[in-house]
């Protein structure tokens, strides 16, 4: 009985400075935001626990419009993102000469801050930059187009993807490289095609990886601030960025504290969610 | 058509891709960061008429910039050196002994990633003020040390999984304490883990935003804090940004180096792929 005890003692005290550290601090951040979002912590005036910063909620379209709009870039970030690195995680499976190089460059904008990836962006789409020279210099238009800060926050995907790809790169070519080469070279016997290896192999084991790649992009995306300030459309503004607005330039904490409990439920019920979406969507493919 | 053919042309073809996703974005900016200010560089002239290093002295001697690169450059490695000593124990728990619900603490630890960053930098924030800590440097090296910590546990949980048992009995067969173990065979196996962890904790730590902008602003600068002010809004002064954006890249595109070759050696040395 004894050594056990002992022995769960060992652990635990093994667990407390790292482990119980991160849960501490993450324990307090989460019943600091939720009860603040009830009328806590009311810098403003008394506290009381109330529910009516919640019920402005429901009345507060340009919140929702912002809450479309994260989810809608956290979901297309997403998906874009593996989109862009199934191709080449399969491409660079089997080494090749180069196949190293070309794996350490494809990682590059891992290593490229966020705000310098906005930055370099909107060098390239400015109202001078790169882009318009080559249209100008191609005929394609007489005039530079003004593509910084568009409207349909293609900026903001785009960075989005040029970031996150080389993440998901990188967990889903290790899942792809593990394959046997015996299955899909089976499945090649049995005269299955390039697309239905992809759907009926490659995809369903590689299954957990693709669904860890969406869940960390799509709550990178849907709490992104930075390139939305910098690069994103002007309206509507992102979740972070209205929750931030709320607090700095309106002072309402308990009403940020409400946009802030509402991001989090979003981003982690909208990464799940896309797992369980693309785990169906394997499996049915599968069957077909 | 032959795979090497076919390898070829891919090459050639992420070589413009490339070239246009990364190598062109920073020829871009680096003209920016040269561009003089007698002369601006405006549409249509594709490239700019005088360049030289005005804006980068200007920058160095008129702005918060050494300042900010002071406080940057002072946290990330007191944040590496932090995060390690916090995340080494739960590595050890996790990577070499077995306890009933191993599983779910291991996901557990990896909150700080999964909870969007900017979030956690308004609460944290709100509850320095509450508790009336007004110790910016402090304040960031703290959240700093929590955000990173799963990426220290997670590639110290390898490290320490990797060293093999029976050395481990050997020692203890000699008598070795605990103290003498970890000294003498965990700490010298697991060098390229432990390097490997610091040097991606400093960079996640100078480029991180959110929390040295909610928790530092206005008074405490960092590199991306400083570089923010130059490119949002009204404030936006390309020149300067671009010399910022550099001195935040360069740094990381030498440890890339680095890393590859550190992070190589601990795949080898785990035996498995990936």
């Amino acid at each position: 009985m004894w050594p056990r005890i002992r022995e769960s003692l060992i652990t635990i005290a093994l667990l407390l400075p790292g482990l119980g550290l991160i849960l501490g601090f993450m324990s307090v951040v989460l019943y600091f935001a939720i009860s603040q979002s009830f009328g806590q912590f009311n810098f403003a005036g008394d506290d009381n626990w109330t529910m009516e910063h919640w019920a402005k909620i429901l009345d507060d379209p340009a919140l929702w419009a912002s809450f479309r709009y994260s989810l809608r870039i956290a979901t297309l970030s997403a998906v874009l993102s593996v989109s862009v690195a199934y191709p080449i995680a399969m491409w660079i499976r089997k080494p090749f000469r180069g196949s190293t190089s070309v794996g350490v460059s494809v990682k590059i904008p891992y290593l490229i801050p966020g705000l310098v990836a906005a930055f370099l962006y909107v060098n390239m789409v400015s109202f001078n930059g790169i882009l318009n020279h080559i249209f100008l210099a191609l005929g394609v238009t007489d005039e530079p187009f003004r593509m910084q800060n568009d409207d349909k926050a293609i900026g903001v995907v785009i960075l989005q993807v040029w970031k996150q790809t080389p993440l998901a790169l990188l967990l889903l070519a290790g899942a792809v490289r593990a394959i046997s080469d015996d299955v899909i070279a089976a499945a090649r016997d049995l005269g299955a095609g390039m697309w239905t290896r992809f759907t009926d192999i490659i995809l369903p084991l590689t299954l957990q990886a693709l669904q860890a790649a969406m869940i960390i992009i799509f709550i990178g995306a849907a709490g992104d601030f930075a390139f939305q300030t910098i690069a994103g459309p002007r309206s509507p503004f992102s979740m972070a960025q209205l929750m931030f607005i709320t607090q700095s330039t309106y002072s309402d904490s308990n009403y940020a504290a409400v946009i802030g409990v509402l991001l989090m439920v979003m981003a982690l019920i909208g990464a799940l969610g896309l797992a369980g979406l693309t785990q169906l969507a394997v499996n049915r493919g599968r069957y077909q | 058509m032959t795979s090497t053919t076919v390898n070829r042309i891919l090459i050639g073809l992420l070589i413009v891709v490339g070239t246009v996703w990364i190598f062109l974005p920073i020829v871009m900016a680096t003209l920016w960061s040269l561009v003089d200010p007698s002369e601006p560089w405006a549409y249509p002239d594709a490239f700019p008429r005088k360049l030289s290093f005005v804006r980068w002295a200007d920058l160095w001697n008129t702005t918060q910039l050494p300042t900010a690169m002071r406080n940057s450059y002072l946290l990330a490695p007191m944040a590496g050196a932090a995060t390690l000593v916090f995340a080494s124990p739960t590595a050890y728990a996790f990577g070499r002994r077995q306890f009933r619900g191993k599983a779910v603490a291991q996901v557990a630890a990896l909150l700080p990633i999964v909870l969007p960053g900017f979030v956690i930098a308004i609460f944290f924030s709100s509850i320095l003020i509450q508790l009336n800590i007004f110790n910016r440097y402090l304040s960031i090296l703290l959240g700093h040390t929590i955000l990173f910590l799963p990426y220290a546990i997670r590639i110290l949980t390898v490290s320490f999984a990797q060293v093999p048992q029976d050395l481990i009995d050997a020692a203890r067969d000699l008598n070795a304490n605990a103290l003498v173990r970890f000294r003498s065979i965990y700490l010298p196996l697991m060098i390229p883990g432990y390097v490997a962890s610091f040097i991606i904790i400093v960079i996640l730590s100078i480029e991180e935003f959110a929390v040295a902008f909610v928790v530092g602003a206005p008074d405490f600068t960092t590199i991306p804090t400083i570089l923010y002010s130059n490119l949002s809004g009204y404030s936006f002064v390309r020149p300067n940004a671009a010399v910022i954006s550099l001195i935040l890249v360069i740094p990381n595109i030498i440890a890339l180096v680095f890393l590859e070759r550190l992070l190589g050696s601990v795949e080898v040395g785990s035996g498995t792929k990936g």
